[in-house]
């Protein structure tokens, strides 16, 4: 076979083997999460997924679509003897229609990103259990409230060695409530997280909750809430690089049943007590020596 | 076709070469307002996020009056600039008017570095007074720097025309310095205006 | 006259009136011809030259990165003992030094491999001939532009030689990571230097685009209108506004930056500054910048379908009005890198919108080279393979944008390797396949001879398959969780399984930096042993294939008059199957006026 005609079968071959891999992958899904997006574990992250598989869905067909054409083009109107090209400068009705044709999909799909999007950040149901996550490099700190249900107030200023969840002195809600370094949730109940950050920015991500928030130093990131649909064990990642220790920052999650998380929470409150015993109510986490870096003085 | 369009021969032709050397000017300075947008958007953010401005009281306020008569100064250098190059069309020297403005230019710098040591000494500093002090002492020093660019290039013209340089005819030189002059007086009353008075 | 001047056939160039013209360059010797030279295709091919070298350290960096994903913790062979203690203590890529690994390969491939290829490169080396001028508007400033260039990269590199190494919190820097020296074991050299390189490129591009549309306006050969350039002129031409108005921005940003580090002021940090600022400012420049890398590619390969498909381009000015659209949207759109980084939401939604809409123009482009192969008379030479590839390739990294447009799967794949894989189909399956595509088609002009087309097409299969194994796996990588910028993925449990597709992925990147050697074999080898190329190899239609092969000083012995738009192949009625820009069209031709 001449190199002229053994080219343009290798890119049609190229080009199969690609397909079949585009297509191995979707086929994969079905059989196995390895291939795709872990077990999902949300309420909203099953409404990411169906946006996610729309888009697949979508863009698979494009692509093959515009693929199929393409190659049948390459292949049919490789140069052959005799054969001449067509002379032509374009086609206005062509432009228009493939203007306007991706512009209706798209703004279709905005639409429907966007009613998502809303959705998903919708304002936390009253009965969240509520937790304050405070990231530092490299790990996290949780906040739970203690028996009155209210976590106490945090001031972004207020972050030191001695106070490492940032609490005002003068709101008595902080002083019952507990820290913890597992996040511990009940399956089947809203959670709301209130993202914090002592240093730099990192980020709050689970795959499988389909769960991704940058945490910003001096700030409170208060709109996260996601409401878990099984128990399991799962790791929280900062996934914004955030220093030379950024790979490994990380913390268990376990989304338990409503009692076993009951008797978790009597349990830390217990150990609460227990610690105040020792000082005083609201100084337990406010006097707690942080296991993370200290702000530095500029930042402060 | 554009009749407008040159060839590379006519760019050879000194009103050609000029009119090219100013169209790139132009674009050059484009690309410096963006970058001064760049830095104004920075600062405006900041303020507008800042509860108070300045953040804290005991920072001392910028000294509009005297920066007042500083902007008049170099406003005025704009004049002085413009008066040379008319000077130089009309086939005189300019030499007065050059050296007038590289003296504005740098009573301008002089009074502005004045300033700068009496904030210090108040308190004000890169690194006192967070953003307050942080984008008045960034942005200030940026236009300075152009400043001070600024009156090396017109100094560098008024040496040159000591030795007649440049002609009614041919003085490219000059009106490119010129434009640039003139945009950094721009910037500086847009600085004026967002850093001082509101 | 300058050497290369030699090759000029005597007899082709009725110099009418027009020996001034060479006359002003005496014999100008090694420094002048090759160091300072203000010719601009000297400087192209200086540009050309200085990115090869960056690619292979970009390349060589990325190995680093693909070597420590498959083994982490195992020794580096071969050149472990090299490497700086910084980035690996006895071999071993530390975690910090992986940092910097990631961010000086994404520095070095963005500002000093691609941009100076495609914009510095063929935009110096085409657009006067293209334009049919004999320079570019401003010489020297031309020749200055490149050398700031190489300072810039002398600065970003030999920040791995000073005290706590090379940058290290991304090529997005975001801060307070970046701007605090206490955040990074107290070391800050590092990142300053790369605000100052970033800040010296910036000025390289500043010069280089003023030049480029003062040139392209100013300097058009008689009759090249507007709408007669060929696209890759348009696409330079459009860049260069991009370049003009985004760069600053991006230096004004590592200004503050350069000055938080090192004069502690505040504008970035937690209380007194504002961290989201940086990230505003950086995508303001930075979303732009990712249409300064695909641009330029767009443009060369429209200019490379229709030579060898034999027909003009589809749409033509559909083709510029689409470049025009991605230029101004391009700059609003900079808040879809943002959607999950605490930015207020509902503007989430806005730039979710914008960024859908500016996927239009791209798609207006895409069919437009589908209509330009549809019913040609194809070759499938090596530029025109990558040229090809590049078009499905730029399909797959813009449908993966689609996914991440959509804000609530953002929510889910942000910072995962879905971005990387997403980055890699756009800049390398993108930019450097019409990079490659360029190299190849240009090569008989810049050079006067071909490159062999053997190897060619063994480095366009190698490539196009070994890029395809790299890249599309990280798709699912991603979609399985993985994050982006982490130095050891197998201290996740949920990340372990899907260690195997690493190592294979790091398999294929090596052969991918393997076919690399192909291709610069080819290319030194093709210098001495190519077949001699003739002016007009390809018979082609644009102004650079009416001069010499390579051309000679001033390139034009007369400057031409241009007749046709840049894409007039197989016209009806004439016996040639083209019919160049300066010719005109000759009796019974019928050309489609449009
Ligand atoms: C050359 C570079 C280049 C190009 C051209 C693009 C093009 C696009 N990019 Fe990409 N992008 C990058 C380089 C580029 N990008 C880089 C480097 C990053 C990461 C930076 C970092 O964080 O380090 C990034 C990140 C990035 C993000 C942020 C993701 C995140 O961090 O979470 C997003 C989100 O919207 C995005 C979207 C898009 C879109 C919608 C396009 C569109 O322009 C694509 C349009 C094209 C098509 C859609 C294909 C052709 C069209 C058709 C065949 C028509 C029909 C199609 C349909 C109807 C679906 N990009
Ligand atoms: C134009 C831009 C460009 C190009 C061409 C490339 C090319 C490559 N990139 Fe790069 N990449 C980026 C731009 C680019 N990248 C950006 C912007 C990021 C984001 C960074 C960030 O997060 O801040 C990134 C990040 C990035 C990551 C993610 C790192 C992380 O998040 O942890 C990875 C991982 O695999 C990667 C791999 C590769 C590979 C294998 C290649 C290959 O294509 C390279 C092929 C090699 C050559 C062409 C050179 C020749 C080869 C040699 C000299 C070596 C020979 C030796 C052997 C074969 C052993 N890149
Ligand atoms: Cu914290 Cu990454
Ligand atoms: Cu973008």
């Amino acid at each position: 076979m001449t190199m002229k005609n053994l080219f343009p079968k290798m890119l049609g071959w190229a080009a199969v083997i690609l397909l079949i891999a585009v297509f191995d992958v979707s086929a994969e899904v079905r059989t196995s999460n390895l291939y795709w997006a872990p077990e999902v574990a949300t309420v909203g992250g099953k409404r990411v997924d169906a946006l996610l598989n729309f888009i697949f869905y979508l863009t698979a067909a494009v692509f093959v679509l515009t693929q199929v054409v393409y190659i049948y083009y390459l292949v049919k109107y490789r140069k052959r003897p005799g054969s001449k090209a067509h002379y032509s400068h374009g086609n206005n009705k062509l432009e228009i229609i493939w203007t306007a044709i991706p512009t209706a999909i798209f703004l279709g799909l905005v639409i429907y990103s966007n009613r998502l999007w809303s959705e998903l950040h919708s304002t936390p149901p009253d009965d969240a259990v509520k937790v304050d996550i405070v990231s530092y490099q490299f790990g996290w700190d949780m906040r739970y409230p203690g028996a009155d249900g209210r976590l106490g107030k945090v001031d972004v200023h207020s972050y030191s060695v001695d106070n490492k969840f940032g609490l005002v002195a003068d709101d008595p809600a902080g002083d019952d409530d507990f820290a913890s370094t597992e996040l511990v949730i009940p399956v089947g109940k809203p959670v709301h997280i209130y993202l914090h950050s002592r240093d730099v920015i990192h980020s709050f991500y689970v795959p499988a909750f389909r769960l991704y928030q940058a945490a910003v130093p001096g700030r409170t990131i208060a709109w996260v809430w996601f409401q878990t649909t099984r128990t399991g064990n799962f790791e929280l990642a900062c996934s914004q690089i955030c220093g030379s220790g950024h790979y490994n920052m990380k913390a268990p999650i376990r989304v338990v049943t409503q009692e076993e998380f009951d008797k978790w929470q009597a349990g830390k409150i217990e150990a609460h007590a227990e610690a105040a015993k020792a000082t005083s109510a609201a100084r337990v986490l406010r006097n707690a020596t942080a296991s993370g870096r200290q702000p530095t003085e500029q930042n402060l | 076709m554009s009749t407008a369009a040159l060839t590379s021969h006519d760019a050879t032709s000194a009103h050609a070469s000029q009119r090219t050397a100013v169209f790139g000017m132009t674009i050059f300075l484009a690309s410096e307002a963006m970058l001064f947008a760049g830095l104004i958007a920075g600062y405006l953010v900041l303020r507008l996020s800042s509860p108070a401005w300045p953040p804290s009281p005991d920072l001392p306020h910028l000294p509009i009056f005297l920066t007042g008569i500083n902007t008049v100064f170099l406003i005025s250098s704009s004049l002085t600039y413009h008066a040379a190059e008319v000077a130089v069309k009309k086939g005189r020297g300019g030499l007065i008017w050059l050296l007038i403005t590289v003296l504005l230019g740098s009573l301008f710098l002089g009074i502005q570095a004045y300033e700068w040591t009496h904030l210090y000494h108040e308190g004000l500093w890169f690194n006192k007074g967070g953003a307050y002090g942080s984008t008045f002492f960034v942005l200030t020093g940026f236009h300075g720097l152009h400043v001070f660019l600024g009156v090396m290039m017109i100094l560098f013209a008024f040496l040159r025309q000591l030795g007649g340089a440049y002609t009614a005819e041919s003085h490219t030189y000059l009106v490119l310095a010129g434009m640039y002059w003139h945009f950094v007086d721009v910037v500086w009353l847009f600085l004026y205006t967002v850093l001082y008075l509101i | 006259m300058s050497s290369s001047a030699t090759v000029f056939v005597p007899g082709d160039a009725p110099a009418h009136g027009h020996e001034g013209h060479h006359g002003h360059h005496p014999h100008q010797g090694f420094f002048f011809t090759y160091i300072w030279s203000t010719d601009h295709k000297m400087i192209g091919l200086q540009y050309l030259w200085t990115s090869f070298v960056f690619l292979l350290l970009g390349g060589l960096l990325a190995m680093g990165i693909r070597f420590q994903l498959a083994y982490p913790g195992a020794t580096v062979p071969l050149i472990g003992a090299l490497l700086p203690s910084t980035v690996a203590a006895d071999g071993v890529i530390l975690p910090g030094g992986y940092n910097m690994l990631f961010t000086m390969h994404a520095t070095v491939m963005v500002f000093l491999v691609v941009m100076p290829l495609l914009i510095g490169g063929f935009g110096n080396y085409l657009i006067p001939l293209k334009i049919g001028a004999g320079d570019m508007a401003f010489p020297t400033l031309n020749a200055m532009s490149y050398w700031l260039y190489v300072l810039s990269g002398i600065i970003i590199l030999a920040s791995f030689f000073v005290d706590g190494g090379a940058a290290s919190s991304g090529w997005t820097a975001y801060a307070p990571l970046s701007s605090t020296a206490a955040y990074n074991n107290n070391t800050q050299i590092g990142q300053s230097l790369w605000c100052v390189g970033l800040f010296v490129n910036g000025l390289s591009s500043i010069a280089g685009a003023t030049n480029y549309i003062t040139t392209i306006i100013n300097m058009r050969a008689p009759g090249m209108t507007m709408f007669r350039l060929p696209l890759s002129v348009w696409a330079l031409f459009i860049t260069a506004w991009l370049l003009i108005l985004a760069v600053p921005v991006l230096s004004a940003a590592a200004a503050m930056l350069f000055t938080d580090l090192n004069f502690h002021t505040t504008f970035f940090a937690a209380l007194g500054g504002q961290p989201l600022l940086w990230q505003h400012l950086f995508w303001f420049f930075g979303h732009p910048e990712v249409y300064i890398m695909i641009l330029p590619a767009m443009g060369l390969v429209s200019e490379i379908l229709p030579v060898f498909a034999r027909k003009p381009i589809f749409g033509y000015k559909a083709m510029v009005w689409a470049m025009v659209a991605i230029g101004f949207l391009g700059f609003i759109v900079w808040g879809h890198h943002m959607f999950v980084s605490g930015m207020n939401l509902t503007l989430g939604a806005a730039f979710s919108v914008s960024t859908m809409i500016i996927a239009v123009p791209s798609a207006i482009k895409t069919f437009n080279w589908m209509g330009t192969v549809w019913r040609g008379s194809i070759t499938f030479t090596t530029p025109m393979l990558f040229a090809l590839g590049f078009v499905s390739m730029f399909v797959i990294g813009g449908l993966s944008g689609i996914f991440m447009a959509a804000t609530p799967v953002d929510l889910f794949v942000h910072n995962s390797y879905f971005i990387v894989a997403h980055i890699h189909y756009v800049l390398f399956g993108g930019s450097l396949f019409g990079a490659f595509a360029a190299i190849y088609f240009w090569y008989p002009k810049m050079f006067g001879r071909m490159m062999n087309e053997t190897w060619g097409k063994i480095h366009f299969f190698a490539t196009f398959i070994f890029f395809n194994l790299t890249f599309f796996p990280m798709h699912n990588l991603g979609l399985g969780g993985m994050m982006r910028r982490i130095a050891d993925p197998t201290v996740y449990e949920h990340l372990r399984a899907l260690q195997p597709m690493n190592v294979f992925v790091s398999w294929a990147a090596f052969g991918m930096g393997l076919a690399t050697f192909i291709f610069l074999w080819n290319f030194i080898w093709s210098l001495r042993h190519g077949k001699p190329a003739g002016k007009n190899p390809w018979d082609s239609t644009t102004l650079e294939w009416t001069v010499p092969s390579p051309p000679g000083h001033g390139n034009f012995d007369r400057t031409p008059n241009v007749f046709n738009g840049p894409y007039e192949y197989s016209v009806p009625g004439m016996e040639k199957d083209f019919l160049p820009q300066d010719e005109k069209a000759p009796e019974g031709a019928r050309l489609e006026v449009h």
